[in-house]
Order: C-alpha cells, then sequence, then structure tokens
C-alpha cells in the first residue's frame, strides 16, 4: 500500500515483510528465528541466529542435539568475494542460539552474512560496520524504536523501517518483548490480544523468557528489520518485568520465587537472544553489563543506559501525590547507579563526538502536569505511569522519580560546556520532544542541557488507546495543559504509535516521527507526522521543513 | 613614569622618542602607529632567511575578528542576523573551544602564534610575578615569548594590523603588527574602546594600509556581559542590546570590504576568546580564607583571580611543594562551588610555569573572588570549563574556501595561526604549531 501523510510524504509501497531476508530454499524450518547483526564497531559487528536442528529442539525445551554452525561474510549478496567466516558450536546449552563477534571487516562498509547448518543455508543478512573513530562522517541515520507489544498489534513500524534503504543501523530504546501472558495486555481498553503471546503466561523463568523470545523472533517484520540493518539495542523493564528495579519489581509477586534469579534468567536469555554485546563481548555468562558506546567518527556516539539493573525502588508516595515524596530527590538513589553515572559523565566529554546521543529508556525531562483535568488523570497515569495531581509534577518510575541523578547529569553538562547533548528516548507511549532546562520553573529564561526526542510504542497502548477515544480528540486537552505547564515541551503526541528516524550532521539532529495506522490491522498504512531538529550548539528544538528523503 | 608603565604611557614615550608615526587616517582622523621593528622581528626575519622562502601569497588577505566573549548559541538567538548569515555561508566548526585558561589575553596570543602557553608564556590574563612578588596582568609586550603571525608575516614583507579594543591586548602585542590601533577612546573601568570605534579604525585601517592580516578584538559584548546584572537570572538585557549593536558592525565591516573589492581575495575568521557565565552574589569562592586557616598554606600562597579560575602559587620552601600542592587542591576541593583543581604541570594544561602549581577552576553560575570576597563584584565570568565553547567560522569571498560546511572537528583558539598561515602561504614557525589549519576538511 502507499501511504501518504499530510504533507504529501509517501512511503514505499511495501506488503507485510516484503522486505524479509532472502530465504534459500530448506531454510525455514532450520533458520525459522531468522538472523540478525548488531553493535556495530569499524572493524567487527555481532552476527546471530537460532538453529532448529531438530524437531525436539524447540526454544526453550532445553533438548536438541550440539551442533557446529558454520558462518560467512562477503561484501556481495551472492557470497563470490567472502572476506570471513568461521565455525561454531551451539545447542541446548544456549537454545541453540548463535552468537559471533565477526571482526577483521573493513569501517563503514555494508556486508552480508549467512549462516550453515549442514547443507541448509540461512536467509542472508546485510549488516554495516562502524565508521573509523577518527573520521568525519558528513551524516549518520538510525531508525529509532520501542515498546513492541506482540499482543497488541502488528509490527507495522519495523516493516516500514525495513523498507527504507538509507539507515545505517536501528536503535531499540527497549521493551523489545512483554512480559505478560494472554488477556493481560493487550491491544485497547479491553486487552484484546491480536497475537496471544507464547508460553501463554506470564514468563518467570529462563524457559520461559526464550520461548518468550522465539515468538518475537517469528514474527516476519522484525525478521526483516533484523536481516535488514544491524541493530543497538538496550532493554527496558518489561524485558525481565514491568516497573523493574535493583532488587524487584512492580510486576513480580511474592509467589513468583526470587526476584534477582528470574532477572539473571531474563538476562540470560537476552544475552541468548539478542545480537548484542553484554559485558563488551559476544560470549555468554560473562556479565550482564549492557550499558556501552558505539561510535560513529566524530561525528556522534551513542551511549545506551541501562536504567534498570542498578537503581533504587521507585517512590510509593501516598496517592495521589507521590512526587511531593521528598525522596525522588534523596541523592543517595539512584537510577543509573555510581558506575554507571561515572560512565555516562565520561560519554558526555566534550572530546569525544559532536553529538552526544544518549540511549535513554526512560523520559530525562522533567513534566509537571499541574493543570491536567482530572478526569484524564488516571488514563495518563495507565498509559504513562506518569502520576499527576494538582500542581504536582512527577514520574517517579522515570528519572523525575531521581532527580538527584538528573540534576547531576545536567549539572555536569552545564559545569563542561558539554554541547550536543541528545538523549532519544521510549518507554511512555507517546511522541516527545523537550529542551532540558537548567531551571524549568524560569526557563526560557536561562539555559538548556540539552534536547530529548522521545519515540512513541511501535504497538503499545497509548492514551486514546486507553480511553477508547477516538484519536486526536480527548488526548488534545492532555497535550495542551502539558504544553502549557512545562515551557521545554515543544512536541507531545499522546494518540499515535510508529518510529522515527533520527539523521544527525554536523549541522543539526533532525527526528522525523512516523506514524501507523490501526495496529490490528497487518497491512495498516504508515504516514510521516512530524519533523524537528536541534541545531549544532544550540540546544533547542526548531521546526524542520520536512522529513529526510 | 612607573616602573612598568601602562601602554597608554608607553605609547607616549614612543611618540616622545620618535619611534612612533602617527598616522592620519580616513575621515575619522584615527591615529595608529607604525612598527619599529623590535627584536622578535628581527628574529623571524633571520629565521626565515635560513629557511627555504616561503611562497606567501601577496594578493589575498585575511580578517580575524574576535567577538570577545561571545557564546555559539548567542548566534541562533535571532539577534545576530548578519553573524549567522557569515557562519551559515562559511566553514563552521560547532564544537570549537577556547583553551585553557579561558581568558582574553591567552586566547588571544594562542589565535596569533598558534602554540599554547608554556611556549607564550601566557597562560592567563592575571599571574603572580614571582620575580615582581605581585599578582599582575601580563600586558607587557615582554611578556609574550617568541613569534606571532603579526610579525612573522611582516618579517616575510607583508603588511599586518591590530585593532584590539583592549589596552591590555595593544599592550602584550606590543609593536609586533606593522601597523596598530591604540584603543580609543576606551571607557573607564572597562579600559576598552566601543565597538563602535573599534570597527570604524578596522575600516580606516584597511582603507589606508590595506594590510594582509588584520587582527580585530571587538569587545562590547564582552564587557557588557560581564557587568549584566539580569545575566543571573537568564535575561542578560545588556548583553542582547550588544549582540545585536556588534552583529550590525560586523555587517559594516563586510559590507566595506565588498564595496572596495576585497571580498573576492578574503578570509574572515569570526571567533570568540572564550564564553560567558553569570553568577549572583551569594556564588563566590575565595580561596584566601581557607587557605589562611591551613597551618601549611597560611601566608604561603599568592592568589591570582581570573574569574572563572583561580591560579595558586607556592611561595613558601621549595622543597615543600609537591606537599603544598597536594594540599591546595585539597583544601579547594572541599570549598563550594570549586569545580575541580589541576596541578599545572598536568601535561594536557600546557600552562607552563608563568601559571603557579595549582588551576583550581569554578563550577558553572560561580565565580572566584580572591583575595577577598569583594574582589571581584562582576556579574559575568569566564575561566572555567563551562566557558569553553566558542562560535568559530571561515567565510569570506575568496574561491577556495569553503562554503556552507559545517565540520565535527573541534577547532580551538591556537588553530587561528595555522589556518590564516595556510592561507597566506606562511610556513609554520620553528618548532611548529600547536594548532592545526582548519581550512582542510578532513
Amino acid at each position: 500500500m502507499l501511504a501518504t501523510g499530510a504533507a504529501g510524504v509517501g512511503l514505499s509501497t511495501l506488503s507485510p515483510a516484503a522486505h524479509a531476508a532472502e530465504r534459500p530454499r530448506g531454510s525455514g524450518r532450520t533458520f525459522q528465528h531468522g538472523v540478525a547483526s548488531g553493535d556495530p564497531l569499524p572493524r567487527s559487528v555481532v552476527l546471530w541466529t537460532r538453529v532448529t536442528p531438530t524437531a525436539a529442539a524447540a526454544p526453550g525445551s532445553g533438548r536438541g542435539p550440539s551442533v557446529v554452525v558454520e558462518w560467512e561474510v562477503a561484501t556481495d549478496r551472492r557470497f563470490r568475494r567472502i572476506v570471513r567466516r568461521g565455525r561454531v558450536r551451539t545447542g541446548p546449552h544456549r537454545d541453540h542460539t548463535v552468537k559471533v563477534d565477526a571482526d577483521g571487516l573493513r569501517p563503514d562498509t555494508w556486508y552480508h552474512y549467512r549462516f550453515r547448518l549442514g547443507r541448509r543455508v540461512s536467509p542472508v543478512g546485510r549488516t554495516r560496520t562502524a565508521p573509523p573513530a577518527a573520521s568525519t562522517p558528513d551524516r549518520v541515520r538510525l531508525g529509532v524504536v520501542s515498546c513492541a507489544n506482540l499482543q497488541a498489534g502488528w509490527f507495522s513500524a519495523y516493516r516500514a523501517l525495513a523498507g527504507r534503504e538509507d539507515l545505517d543501523a536501528v536503535v531499540h530504546l527497549g521493551d523489545y518483548l512483554y512480559e505478560y501472558g494472554p488477556g493481560e495486555y493487550g491491544y485497547g481498553h479491553d486487552d484484546v490480544d491480536i497475537r496471544p503471546h507464547q508460553p501463554p503466561h506470564e514468563t518467570l523463568v529462563l524457559a520461559d523468557y526464550r520461548q518468550r523470545h522465539a515468538q518475537y523472533k517469528q514474527d516476519p517484520d522484525l525478521q526483516a528489520l533484523h536481516a535488514r540493518y544491524p541493530w543497538i539495542v538496550t532493554w527496558d523493564d518489561h524485558e525481565v518485568t514491568n516497573d523493574q528495579w535493583s532488587g524487584g519489581a512492580e510486576n513480580h509477586q511474592p509467589g513468583e520465587g526470587d526476584y534477582a534469579a528470574r532477572r539473571a534468567q531474563a538476562h540470560r536469555a537476552y544475552d541468548e537472544w539478542m545480537p548484542v554485546r553484554m559485558e563488551g563481548t559476544a560470549r555468554l555468562g560473562d556479565g550482564d553489563r549492557l550499558f556501552r558506546r558505539i561510535r560513529f567518527g566524530r561525528l556522534a556516539e551513542l551511549s545506551m543506559l541501562d536504567l534498570r539493573t542498578y537503581r533504587s525502588q521507585q517512590v510509593a508516595g501516598a496517592l495521589p501525590l507521590p512526587g511531593l515524596d521528598p525522596a525522588v530527590s534523596d541523592p543517595a538513589r539512584t537510577i543509573t547507579g555510581e558506575e554507571q553515572m561515572a560512565w555516562l559523565k565520561e560519554s558526555l566529554a566534550d572530546d569525544r563526538a559532536q553529538w552526544k546521543v544518549i540511549g535513554n529508556p526512560v523520559m530525562i525531562a522533567p513534566v509537571d502536569f499541574g493543570a491536567v483535568p482530572r478526569q484524564l488523570i488516571d488514563p495518563v497515569n495507565d498509559v504513562t505511569g506518569l502520576l499527576p495531581a494538582d500542581g504536582v509534577a512527577y514520574n517517579v518510575d522515570q528519572w523525575d522519580g531521581y532527580t538527584a541523578d538528573r540534576r547531576e547529569v545536567l549539572t555536569h553538562i552545564r559545569d563542561r560546556g558539554v554541547s550536543g547533548a541528545l538523549f532519544i528516548t521510549g518507554d511512555i507511549h507517546s511522541a516527545w520532544a523537550a529542551e532540558l532546562p537548567y531551571d524549568a520553573a524560569t526557563y526560557p529564561l536561562g539555559d538548556s542541557a540539552g534536547v530529548e526526542f522521545v519515540c512513541s510504542s511501535v504497538t503499545s497502548n497509548n492514551l486514546k488507546d486507553v480511553l477508547g477515544a477516538p484519536p486526536r480528540t480527548a488526548s488534545l486537552a492532555v497535550e495542551a495543559a502539558i504544553v502549557a505547564n512545562n515551557r521545554h515541551v515543544r512536541f507531545l503526541d499522546f494518540d499515535n504509535h510508529g518510529f522515527c528516524v533520527l539523521d544527525l550532521t554536523p549541522q543539526r539532529a533532525q527526528m522525523d516521527w512516523y506514524v501507523i495506522g490501526d495496529r490490528a490491522d497487518r497491512a495498516t498504512p504508515v504516514t510521516w507526522s512530524r519533523s524537528l531538529q536541534t541545531r549544532a550548539g544550540s540546544s533547542r528544538i526548531t521546526e524542520a521543513n520536512g522529513p529526510v528523503q | 613614569m612607573t616602573e612598568h608603565p601602562t601602554p597608554f604611557e608607553r605609547g607616549l614615550t614612543e611618540v616622545a622618542t620618535g619611534r612612533r608615526t602617527l598616522l592620519r587616517a580616513g575621515a575619522t582622523g584615527l591615529a595608529f602607529s607604525v612598527a619599529g621593528g623590535g627584536g622578535f622581528v628581527a628574529q623571524s626575519a633571520a629565521a626565515a632567511a635560513a629557511r627555504p622562502r616561503t611562497r606567501l601569497r601577496r594578493r589575498r588577505r585575511a580578517y580575524v575578528l574576535v567577538i570577545d566573549g561571545c557564546r555559539p548559541d548567542e548566534l541562533d538567538q535571532g539577534l545576530t542576523p548578519r553573524l549567522a548569515a557569515l557562519r551559515d555561508g562559511g566553514l563552521a566548526f560547532p564544537r570549537a573551544a577556547s583553551l585553557p585558561v579561558m581568558e582574553t589575553i591567552p586566547n588571544h596570543v594562542m589565535m596569533m602564534s598558534g602554540v599554547r602557553p608554556d611556549r607564550t608564556g601566557v597562560p592567563a590574563n592575571s599571574v603572580y610575578d614571582r620575580a615582581e612578588g605581585d599578582v599582575r596582568t601580563l600586558d607587557r609586550p615582554t611578556d609574550l615569548r617568541g613569534a606571532t603571525l603579526l610579525d612573522r608575516l611582516a618579517a616575510n614583507g607583508l603588511r599586518t594590523g591590530s585593532v584590539l579594543s583592549k589596552e591590555y591586548l595593544y599592550g602584550i602585542f606590543g609593536t609586533r603588527a606593522t601597523y596598530r590601533w591604540e584603543p580609543q577612546p576606551t571607557l573607564p573601568v572597562t579600559e576598552h574602546a566601543p565597538d563602535a570605534f573599534t570597527v570604524q579604525a578596522a575600516i580606516d585601517m584597511v582603507d589606508t594600509f590595506d594590510p594582509h592580516l588584520v587582527f580585530v578584538n571587538l569587545g562590547d559584548i564582552d564587557r557588557f556581559g560581564h557587568s549584566d546584572l539580569t545575566g543571573p537570572l537568564g535575561l542578560k538585557a545588556l548583553r542582547r542590546t550588544a549582540l545585536a549593536d556588534t552583529d550590525l558592525l560586523v555587517g559594516r565591516f563586510v559590507d566595506h570590504l565588498r564595496r572596495t573589492g576585497r571580498w573576492d581575495r578574503s578570509m574572515l575568521l569570526v571567533l570568540a576568546d572564550h564564553s560567558m557565565d553569570w553568577s549572583t552574589p551569594d556564588r563566590v569562592v575565595s580561596l584566601a580564607r581557607p587557605f589562611a586557616a591551613d597551618p601549611l598554606l597560611a601566608g604561603q600562597v599568592q592568589i591570582a583571580d581570573n574569574g572563572g579560575a583561580d591560579l595558586l602559587y607556592w611561595t613558601g620552601d621549595p622543597a615543600r611543594r609537591a606537599e603544598a600542592v597536594a594540599r591546595m587542591q585539597a583544601v579547594a576541593s572541599t570549598v563550594p562551588g570549586v569545580l575541580a583543581t589541576y596541578a599545572t604541570t598536568e601535561p594536557s594544561l600546557r600552562l607552563g610555569p608563568e601559571a603557579g602549581d595549582v588551576i583550581a577552576y569554578c563550577q558553572a553560575g560561580w565565580r572566584f573572588s580572591d583575595p577577598t570576597l569583594l574582589a571581584n563584584p562582576i556579574p559575568g565570568n569566564h575561566g572555567h570549563p563551562a566557558t569553553e565553547p566558542i562560535p568559530f567560522f571561515v567565510t569570506g569571498g575568496h574561491p577556495s574556501l569553503p562554503r556552507g560546511t559545517v565540520s565535527s572537528r573541534r577547532a580551538r583558539t591556537v588553530d587561528v595561526a595555522p589556518t590564516v598561515g595556510e592561507f597566506l602561504g606562511l610556513r609554520a614557525p620553528s618548532g611548529g604549531y600547536d594548532g592545526r589549519s582548519r581550512l582542510r576538511r578532513r
């Protein structure tokens, strides 16, 4: 279908999964979870697949033979010029996943890769290495996504991104999958399951998480996007369970076993199933440190945060005024943890790259919900986890609930004269653009530390879904109230699902928001919504003429 | 005359001794002086003679405009349309930075010399002069070691001119330029000439002598920023007025270059020497008092206050210097408002011995006031890391110059000399530059 946005911007005609990886005959059963790549460095990239050598080797089963899988990297899609190859053993101990750190590659280069198990050959994936660290690229362009609940609908956002030819990588900011069982969290106000989760219950143990990853990896649109571009991922809460913190989670009950054990198993499954370097390597079991940097020459460096593993428990507070709990500003509480905070400050050093892009799972801009109509407060909470009340301004699950850490980051930016701080964020199923004032009360007098662009959800419910209201009706009052109370917020869309494209040049950083139609329609149209940019050195947001082409 | 005369007093002396020629220039009758050939010029000429001849580009003209104290974000606030247009039409460096100490004199010296303070002897505006036993401004020609573009170009037969709005800049560059404008009339307290006079002087300098390089400092934005009491509130009323006024004057200068046919042969390099930060009267740091309370440091430390940075000098037993450096850092780091301290021997700082033993930076929104809390009453300050970002762009009509380009590279004030040097075809100095030409994109 051809979708045309309000400004007449059309996307390519795509059928669902039209850009799925080239799939050789006979690869279907053995390589049914597709191929993927991630964490591109100038000379290496992580390659991933999962094999199903026998019918018994089902995900999470712990069964099936140990096998040797071959991998190849070539500069052409027909594999006439193979530049790297190798063999790796996998088996039930790692759920038959394969993860290789293919090195010895050339910087800033497109490659094709594939796997073999005996005579069976995987689909061909395409990936790209990062530019040399000292280079000065003219442009880096990234797809940006978050919050993809399979039960809530089809991944049309992934489909549209897979149809683009102009990206360097895809950034996933968390909630790649959800832990809930069928009927617990789905499509709209009534939680209809467009596609029920497997296993058919909340994920609690390693086998559950492996099966859930396997189910998501069988989605054709997700497979297509994985095969098309390298991904750079971080997790938010649902990769383990809702509102997780270092010692527990809202959605972890006493009868569900030890939380630390549950999290360790969720992290193990993530390490097995995602094309990511944890603890700096593609090896399994050597640690679960996820915060890391991916550099694109001198133009940009992407610092991916983990804001769940080290954080203090969210403030409970007394409803409806949890934000008044002084603990939100207690410097003893943290959202980053001490080590990651020091690392983040290093990421913000001005001698690194021009754009310090922070892959930020939860929003950092302060949000004051003071004048939101009372009847809309609960639905807003339901979508965003924000906890507004009369004149009170805190979402205690994001940086608003850890204001000492936020102050430390922003003060560091100001003290060190850092320019080019750009936070890209997911989590709250809505689209935002905000400047980051040092003092929100007096802004726009005073300066801004940088800019935050927030992408909407791929499918997870937003405000109109929870209200059961038509788009651009009830949400408008909320959006207007928030923008009026927060002069640093330049854009807010509570109603749409979709994805973003972040385009970085030495002159400016531009975010394009794209929205999808009905999530229940696998062929739903995709349209351009809004484009905003921040000029280098300005820390302010301005309108862009239109999306990048 | 005193033992250490002011620039004005030195000027009078030059006139009296006949070493200075006053020229009537342009309709305004501004006074310029002509270099009599200092020792450094002769030295540069001798050095040049010993090396292969440079292929100088004599038809080209280079103009370096320093918008003193301007912040890069101020060019996008609608107040400076001419500067913004010049930036957007040229080669811009949004990551550009001032270098330690982020003060006027050292950064102007780095611009013209292309080397860091450990090679020029000029690390800050204010230092403690151990020989004289006093804290003083580095405004004497003898304070600046080595050659600068102003004298190296002159030694190679090209004309250079300096139009510097601040008396201490006029002082430290001495007679290095072939033609020099003595800032006048200067305002009391600020000791700078308003931009309206400075730009007129630059235009007259161009018309009268047509130097191959003109080095211009426009001081209004800095001076009004220093004194802007609305700065800490974010309003910056005086500052905003100055930005708009200076923008008009820069436009006037550029229009004049175009009108007189020079633009197509010219490179215009526009930058600031540092940016600006504001503090309220309650956010003031004084290290003198905690040092006086320390048994080791009491009476043994001299402080040169540079607004956002204090330079600390151990004056006690040299054998205890290492111990004292550690103690100064330890004590200073406990004082509210202090961001960080470093031993000046830290290699990346490249400050040299004139900077003393320790440098202390304040946090954004604070200022140093030493030796007393009343010593520094002005709200606008710089010298600390918050004031590193600067505008920096190369524009001009010469066909060799990049147009409409933005670079991710991190230009610095020390890059000015190699950039101008490359444009005019001047070789690097003996020992090479510490900066890099920014005319090459990659």
